[in-house]
């Protein structure tokens, strides 16, 4: 059997404190591997941004150790920083056009002139920023700047992608393309650490996530062992070819014998909606009183657990209080 | 060509930051006043007036040129605090860059400006007094001295302004420390024996007063020991303020300010 692939990232309950005691994460056991995309989720305040940030060096950590892209965190220094891309929560612009901005910043980088200029043309594109090329970032709408934030990083190569919050105040749109770009990108062997809100796009790009809540990692899995875990009831909705009449009371009877896990949500003279943690042997029981009474279905629907009900599962159970203290 | 690491910073500090508008404005500003108050002001002083050489303007040209350090650092003082207020810091200290690195960089480009504007004085002033009768060694003074005033004053405000989250109060302490530098320094005035003690005292205070005093000796030709002792003092109050700046950026939080 091939040995397990080398983690570019790993941490070792990492922690950063502002101040002795007051701490914004600690505990932090992290791997990633190359080709690799990590979510990280969490609370305003949950200490994302902040692991970001000691994880980009910007930060020293005040304890526990890390390696990333073999790089020990502290002692890595420019030659760590060099591989990894970083698109901070806060914009930054420099005062110059949108294009002279993707050029700038890649030759900041050392990237030679010819391939800035190729990469920004294919950044403008891919961004949708053609129109906006000869404008200032500033003068560009909140999305528009946040793509810029985007396409501005990928000028340069790397081996691995900070994001936080790439897609806050993106349309729905811009949101999918830059996440398939994301997508194709960790395709090709880019290991990307991605915080966000919007759990839908984590459930969708995330190889694996990992739940902060108050300075720890509450959970990690990848999005479909989260949501098994942490999420609760699936909800069913029957519906019936016409209304049930004299049979509603007795299909009524059976769903609240169904244990103490189902609970009924609406009942309509042609339609019954529940929630139950293993609908599976219901539905079927449901089905098969259908056919004993001659009550055709005319739709039976199970909604799967979205990552954001599994997430707040998860947080909700959490009191309010400080990072790990 | 692959430049390093710290000349690709001061080409960006060239290219974003700095703006044809602001550029006349920073450099015509003293020209402006070389040329509008050594005119004016040439009529009222006596031409007999052994501590201005008789010529104003002549007088008031050196104090511009040393002037340029002060100017120079407060360039270094708004790229470091726009970088800072737009999140650049932030950006480019994720970037393949050691924060030294970034310091040396607005210190550079600090120097450049420093020089291209006592350059600026120099034309401004040609029709109306001539060329400097400038030694070698005067030359080499007088360029040393913009070098090391340079270095100080965009260490300090670059220290001072690493110590603050607010863009508002970092523009004020700017202004009002230029305010002081330049009106308690001999860049428009001789300290004379007129001079009331306690104002003599805080000109003699004020590093900007040996740079301008040995760029102006270089000028007449009147280079001494104090001027070179003047340079060392300069070099050794430099070192100390970068040293300062330097500390002051090991523990910078670059992250959002106000």
């Amino acid at each position: 059997m091939a040995p397990a692939p080398e983690p570019i990232l790993e941490t070792t309950d990492l922690g950063y404190a502002y101040r002795p005691g007051r701490f914004a994460f600690r505990h932090l056991n992290l791997t990633l591997h190359r080709g690799e995309i990590l979510g990280l989720l969490g609370r305003n305040g949950a200490g994302k941004t902040t692991c970001v940030r000691v994880l980009t060096t910007l930060l020293p950590p005040t304890e526990g150790k890390a390696r990333v892209l073999g790089y020990d965190l502290i002692r890595g220094g420019r030659a760590l920083r060099a591989r990894i891309g970083v698109v901070l929560q806060a914009e930054s612009l420099d005062y110059v056009t949108v294009e002279r901005n993707l050029t700038l910043y890649a030759l900041l980088w050392g990237v030679d002139r010819e391939t800035a200029r190729s990469r920004a043309e294919e950044m403008l594109t891919l961004f949708e920023l053609e129109d906006s090329r000869k404008r200032k970032p500033w003068a560009l709408s909140g999305g528009q700047r946040r793509r810029f934030q985007v396409a501005r990083e990928l000028m340069h190569d790397m081996d691995l992608l900070f994001l936080d919050e790439p897609t806050a105040g993106l349309d729905a749109v811009a949101r999918q393309r830059i996440l398939g770009y994301l997508k194709k990108r960790a395709q090709q062997g880019l290991g990307i650490i991605f915080t966000t809100h919007i759990l839908h796009e984590a459930d969708l790009l995330c190889d694996r996530i990992a739940v902060m809540e108050l300075g720890t990692v509450l959970t990690e899995g990848t999005p479909e062992e989260l949501k098994q875990r942490h999420g609760g009831a699936r909800q069913v909705t029957v519906e019936f070819v016409g209304p049930l009449g004299a049979d509603a009371p007795a299909l009524t009877e059976m769903l609240r014998r169904g244990g103490e896990s189902l609970t009924l949500l609406e009942e309509a003279p042609d339609q019954v909606s529940f929630t139950a943690r293993n609908p599976e042997a219901m539905v079927a029981q449901i089905s098969m009183w259908a056919q004993s009474r001659g009550r055709p279905l005319a739709r039976l629907s199970v909604r799967e657990v979205t990552l954001e009900e599994a997430f707040l599962g998860m947080v909700q159970k959490k009191p309010a209080g400080e990072a790990g203290s | 060509m692959r430049l390093p690491p710290f000349a690709r910073l001061v080409l960006r500090n060239f290219v974003s930051n700095l703006d044809p508008v602001s550029i006349a404005v920073r450099f015509g500003q003293p020209a402006f006043v070389v040329v509008v108050l050594g005119i004016m002001f040439t009529p009222l002083i006596s031409s007999s007036d052994a501590t201005t050489g008789g010529n104003y303007m002549a007088f008031l040209v050196p104090g511009m040129v040393a002037f340029q350090m002060v100017l120079g650092g407060v360039v270094a003082g708004n790229l470091f605090w726009l970088d800072r207020r737009w999140a650049m810091v932030e950006q480019i200290f994720s970037g393949p860059f050691l924060r030294s690195e970034y310091l040396a960089g607005l210190v550079v480009t600090t120097l450049i400006f420093s020089l291209a504007g006592a350059g600026i004085m120099l034309l401004v002033a040609l029709p109306f007094v001539g060329l400097p009768a400038l030694s070698l060694e005067g030359t080499l003074v007088v360029l040393a001295t913009i070098a090391l005033g340079s270095v100080f004053f965009s260490g300090l405000l670059i220290a001072v302004g690493s110590r603050l989250r607010s863009a508002n109060l970092y523009f004020t302490i700017q202004a009002v420390l230029q305010y002081f530098v330049v009106f308690l320094s001999t860049v428009y005035y001789p300290v004379t024996s007129k001079t009331p003690r306690i104002l003599a005292v805080l000109v003699y205070g004020n590093p900007l007063t040996y740079a301008v005093n040995a760029v102006r000796d270089a000028f007449a030709g009147n280079l001494g020991p104090q001027d070179l002792i003047s340079l060392g003092v300069l070099g050794v109050l430099a070192m100390a303020i970068f040293g300062l700046a330097a500390l002051g950026f090991r523990h910078l939080d670059p992250g959002p300010v106000q």
